[in-house]
């Protein structure tokens, strides 16, 4: 992988705004057009539907992971698969590839919920490339998780290796978890600067720098964010009398990048479960014995929270609380996507954690395609400045 | 301890700055063109030179304003809303409707004792019901803003300007002068018909006595006139000049509060202080 063509490198040697400029326009343009580079170098890319996949897999099958968490498009094709009550992102994410914005090799899904179940389904009735489901554990808490997921883990990356055409050793995986690991450790220094000194990067900004590690070839996130992260460190900002605020509800479709800004110009949103999927490993996997032992055991002993990850041990709204605290958060935002059956739920304990507690929350909903976000700013300050002049 | 509230609006640009007693030591407005940033800045700095103090002399400042965010050197931004309750309650402690008639809105809010919104309306995106309506019928007619206060101060007789739309309300505005209506009786025909927008909001929230108007077309006095014969009540209006500052009074009084439960006694940055 490494003696590839760069497939995302216009950033460099440019200042620090123009940088965070091209990873936002990246990410808000949805044009793909790292994976398209890609392709023309004669790689191959798996696509893999939101929470979490170990893009290690890919990685070291010598393929491009990428995640596919739809985008705010006119849906050409996708209203004709899938019905009406159905999540914007599940109908989105297929139309990405019906339009041919996105060219895969293979496609993975997960049983998240009955729709993102079915996805595979549908897509493989629509495309030749595999398309497979890969099954998280149900119960996270039994003593076969480890060594069930261990081996789910083996079968896809057969799958993988049967597509790439190459054999995927153990030294290989050791190496691509490596990468990973340094990859999520910059991820996680940007998370604690939201959360230290929340005024030197705009919530939108730090976004774009963690989705455009679903697109580009983690070699090259790991060069942008070792870049970037320090410049941010330099930034010299006035600290802005606002709110801090956890954003939750974002675990699988986004929300559009200007709701994120909207919400980022009155409060400083200190932490978040945006793209949790690329967070979901909150250390280092480790990269001795069995790498695929080590992934599967990370994802069960070591990982972030979410409305389709059941655990006994981290309750969700307890997992929240614990959020905010860690973030030092004033207030909570709840968003939800529309027609998202498992982040409508969870927000019941949500709001009964938080009235508990009595930690101020923002109700809201959102849809990838939303475009106009004057009342949503309208109310946010109206809360913001409920909680300041209380 | 100074603290300052900038009121970034579409038309212009308003600075207040307030010692800690309350009293507004004194005030600036520019005209907000494209570069609000710079405007903003330029007119908190010239306010700061008139009483002789340096940028670190304001302890706390408040953006509000359409334009809000676009100040740079700002501890806190406010919706106009918030500002404007605070801004007409201290002109008019016992205030319990505000109405809020500006260069691209027209905001409606009843407020409770504490200067709290309890409910609001605005007019949506159509500039009918604002100052911009007003603007562009006066300059249909070869007048500039300047010369709508004297103007309707010739009419004789209104004329109805019924248009709900900015873009309608052109076309009765030319019926209305190829007919040979004087000019005057047209301005406050346009301003009768902002007014009927204006009551409506204010019927929307259940508004109730007393009621403030506050904003830059409030400076025209027939407009407060008008409202007063529609609402068939008194309204208060800060003093001449004062309306259109309502909203940067407002955000400096809040300063003034956010600085107070911070504990910011003494000279800050502005912009950190916090």
């Amino acid at each position: 992988m490494t003696n590839r063509p760069l497939i995302f490198d216009s950033w460099r040697d440019l200042p620090l705004e123009e940088v965070l400029r091209i990873c936002r326009d990246t990410i808000e343009e949805g044009d793909f057009s790292p994976v398209l580079k890609w392709r023309e170098t004669g790689g191959k890319v798996l696509g893999h539907f939101q929470v979490y996949f170990p893009q290690e897999l890919a990685h070291a099958a010598g393929m491009l992971p990428v995640m596919v968490r739809g985008a705010p498009v006119d849906l050409l094709h996708a209203d004709s698969r899938f019905g009406s009550y159905l999540c914007s992102i599940l109908k989105s994410s297929l139309d990405l590839a019906l339009s041919g914005k996105i060219e895969l090799d293979m496609f993975v899904s997960h049983p998240i919920c009955d729709a993102a179940r079915n996805l595979a389904a549908v897509w493989s009735r629509n495309f030749d490339y595999p398309c497979q489901i890969l099954y998280l554990p149900q119960n996270a808490n039994s003593q076969g998780t480890i060594p069930y997921l261990r081996d789910e883990y083996d079968r896809l990356l057969r799958k993988l290796e049967e597509i790439s055409g190459k054999k995927v050793t153990e030294e290989d995986l050791r190496n691509s978890i490596a990468l990973y690991n340094r990859s999520r450790a910059l991820v996680r220094e940007l998370y604690d600067l939201k959360r230290s000194e929340p005024w030197k990067v705009a919530a939108e900004d730090a976004y774009s720098l963690v989705a455009i590690g679903g697109l580009i070839p983690v070699e090259e996130h790991i060069a942008l964010m070792e870049w970037v992260v320090p410049e941010i460190h330099k930034i010299e900002r006035n600290k802005e009398d606002r709110i801090r605020v956890v954003f939750e509800g974002a675990f699988c479709e986004q929300p559009p990048l200007d709701m994120i800004r909207t919400i980022g110009r009155s409060c400083y949103v200190v932490d978040d479960d945006f793209l949790i999927g690329l967070r979901w490993l909150t250390g280092d996997v480790a990269t001795e014995d069995d790498p695929l032992y080590a992934l599967a055991e990370a994802y069960i002993e070591r990982s972030s929270y979410s409305p389709v990850q059941h655990d006994n041990r981290k309750t969700k709204e307890a997992m929240l609380l614990k959020r905010a605290e860690a973030a030092e958060a004033e207030a909570v935002v709840l968003a939800s996507a529309k027609m998202c059956e498992p982040g409508l739920e969870e927000q019941v304990a949500y709001v009964l954690a938080l009235d508990e507690n009595r930690i101020p929350y923002f109700l809201s909903e959102f849809e990838e395609n939303m475009s106009s976000f004057g009342g949503l700013e309208l109310q946010v300050e109206t809360f913001a400045e409920n909680i300041l002049f209380a | 301890m100074i603290t300052a509230g900038i009121d970034v609006g579409s038309t212009y640009t308003k600075v207040v700055l307030m010692d800690s007693e309350g009293n507004v030591l004194t005030r600036g407005i520019r005209n907000t063109g494209f570069q609000l940033t710079r405007v903003a800045r330029e007119t908190f700095e010239t306010c700061l030179e008139e009483v002789n103090l340096a940028p670190g002399d304001c302890s706390y400042v408040i953006a509000t304003g359409i334009g809000r965010h676009q100040c740079d050197f700002k501890d806190l931004t406010v919706t106009e809303l918030t500002a404007g309750a605070r801004g007409a309650k201290f002109y008019f402690p016992r205030t319990c409707t505000v109405l809020d008639i500006g260069g691209q809105t027209m905001k409606a809010s009843r407020v409770d004792a504490s200067s709290k919104v309890e409910a609001f309306r605005m007019n949506d995106k159509c500039a009918a019901g604002t100052g911009a309506f007003l603007e562009k019928t006066a300059r249909y007619m070869g007048y500039t803003c300047k010369e709508i206060g004297p103007l309707m101060e010739t009419s004789r007789q209104s004329v109805p300007i019924s248009g709900v739309c900015a873009v309608f309300a052109e076309s009765e505005v030319i019926n209305q002068l190829s007919l040979g209506t004087p000019p005057g009786d047209i301005m406050q025909g346009a301003i009768e018909s902002l007014t009927t927008r204006s009551v409506q909001l204010m019927k929307r929230i259940k508004g109730q006595p007393e009621y403030t108007l506050i904003g830059g077309l409030l400076r025209f006095k027939n407009m407060a006139l008008a409202v007063k014969a529609q609402l068939g009540t008194e309204v208060n209006v800060p003093p001449y000049g004062s309306c259109q500052f309502a909203c940067a009074v407002g955000a400096a009084k809040l300063a003034q509060i956010r600085a107070n439960k911070l504990g910011l006694t003494g000279q800050q940055n502005a912009g950190v202080a916090v």
